[in-house]
């Protein structure tokens, strides 16, 4: 496992008590949602119909999505780098009476076999704590011939806007855009990841995908959030502060 | 669009560049006698970014060619290109440097959005600072795609989508800075203090979207960077913004 691997699951296997309370009511609703503001997936249709599919959640956290997606008839399978995680995972499992497989490893290395999913896909998982040098091959390896890979992440404005002082966005430019990659916070918090836009788009198509769609999300009006201020939202309400890129394999 | 004649934006745009035309004859003229392919007001060289690939044998149409000298360097390597642009003192100009320099190749006075050219004629559409800023995306973007053979090739420059968010609306220009000025979300059509002209800018999702609708299938974006260069005598940016922040950026498409 990369050195940010182990450091993501020692960070996650800490911080998952306090986030599963804090965020359990709000990011477990009845219906699929997304990201910071809990967009419903019936609006954005991002993945669309996942009846018989073979869907992996590449970093499913409690496995709030997985969830839903099984009782949507998706042959789910739950990955995740915090064993913590997964055991909050197995207890909604059991409220919920589904059963599917849960896989502890890093989104960077997936103990699974090629061409086994119709579905890659996270909701601020994987994609933000994997090196996406590492998880962007993954996510290619593991998907069939025209399979969708499909992630929520943090934008690459909102991680240039960032100001460590505010601990939080703010109206100007802050850091440099080239050579975004990895970002390191405090000591105690997860390494995050994010590349410029056309470094994106060069390494989903060096990996065979086809650029589907970028959809830059605009909270609406007074959008409830425990992940974010109503400052934040105000921001975000702007400029994209979060968005969910779309993917296909090439057939 | 109004019947048989311009849209709106392209009626002012026609204005402003006839207004503008003669100071762009020192710079056409200097652009057509450089033998290299340099891209943008950065000037990166064509060689590291290979955008065109080889270009000799291919039917390329300019779209906003300006004083054609895109179309002058793609000629040269044995393409076979047509400049479409909408003002006349434009064309005149290449008109002039055509004549001096021995090259000829046909000079469209046109619209982007509305091109008299046939159906998939062409394989490669480029455009810098041409109709990809100053023609409504969604019309022009449906052009080229008309004008394509399946499997063409779309290139084309616009300024930094960052660049657009915190360039300062003041004449005359001054270089950009780092606040955030205008909002991301609704971005497409800018008019400015002072100026007849109208531009359009597109953020990320939304070019891909775009291109997308009209047949295209995403590339390549390259984020044009090249340290030390500043925008010369435009005065839009300093070289210490552009090496932190895209000024320009590149997107190549292909027709499916």
């Amino acid at each position: 496992m990369s050195s940010d691997s182990l450091h993501n699951r020692a960070a996650w296997d800490r911080l998952s008590a306090e986030y599963q309370d804090r965020h359990r009511d709000f990011i477990g609703q009845p219906e699929p949602r997304w990201g910071m503001w809990q967009l419903p997936e019936s609006e954005l249709g991002v993945l669309g119909d996942v009846a018989g599919k073979d869907v992996l959640e590449l970093g499913c956290g409690a496995a709030q999505w997985s969830i839903l997606l099984a009782g949507q008839g998706a042959r789910v399978v739950g990955l995740d780098n915090s064993e913590r995680q997964l055991e909050h995972a197995r207890s909604l499992m059991e409220a919920a009476g589904v059963d599917f497989p849960l896989v502890h490893a890093s989104a960077e290395e997936v103990p699974l076999p090629d061409a086994s999913f119709d579905v890659v896909f996270c909701d601020h998982g994987g994609m933000t704590f994997g090196d996406p040098y590492r998880t962007v091959p993954e996510a290619a390896r593991l998907l069939r011939p025209g399979g969708l890979f499909a992630f929520s992440h943090n934008s690459p404005l909102s991680m240039i806007c960032w100001d460590e002082e505010a601990d939080a966005e703010v109206t100007r430019l802050v850091e440099p855009y080239f050579g975004m990659h990895r970002f390191e916070g405090p000591a105690d918090e997860p390494v995050a990841f994010n590349l410029p836009y056309g470094e994106w788009i060069r390494l989903f198509r060096e990996h065979g995908f086809r650029v589907d769609g970028l959809i830059e999300i605009r909270p609406p009006e007074g959008a409830e959030s425990t992940y974010r201020s109503a400052g934040d939202t105000g921001w975000a309400r702007s400029w994209p502060m979060e968005e969910i890129w779309r993917c296909v394999k090439a057939g | 669009m109004r019947e048989g004649g311009l849209t709106d934006h392209a009626e002012r745009n026609r204005q402003a560049w006839a207004k503008e035309a003669a100071s762009y004859v020192a710079n056409a003229e200097r652009s057509w006698a450089t033998e290299e392919i340099t891209w943008g007001m950065l000037g990166v060289p064509e060689r590291e970014l290979g955008m065109l690939g080889d270009v000799a044998g291919r039917d390329v149409v300019e779209l906003g060619c300006g004083t054609a000298y895109v179309s002058a360097w793609l000629a040269r390597r044995g393409a076979r290109v047509v400049g479409v642009d909408l003002t006349r003192e434009q064309l005149d100009t290449a008109r002039r440097l055509q004549d001096q320099h021995g090259l000829s190749f046909p000079l469209i006075e046109a619209s982007a959005e509305a091109v008299p050219l046939p159906d998939e004629s062409f394989d490669l559409v480029v455009s810098e600072y041409g109709a990809s800023i100053w023609c409504d995306p969604d019309l022009w973007v449906a052009e080229a795609a008309r004008l394509l053979r399946p499997g063409g090739e779309l290139v084309f420059l616009v300024n930094g989508t960052l660049l657009m968010l915190t360039a300062p609306d003041v004449d005359p220009v001054v270089p950009v800075g780092v606040e955030l000025l205008r909002p991301y979300f609704g971005m497409r059509r800018f008019e400015w203090v002072d100026e007849i002209g109208v531009d359009f800018h597109l953020g990320y999702g939304d070019w891909i979207r775009v291109l997308g609708s009209h047949g295209f299938e995403v590339e390549r974006l390259v984020e044009l960077r090249n340290p030390g260069r500043d925008s010369g005598r435009y005065g839009f940016f300093t070289a210490e913004w552009a090496e932190r922040w895209p000024a320009e950026e590149m997107w190549k498409a292909r027709k499916t």
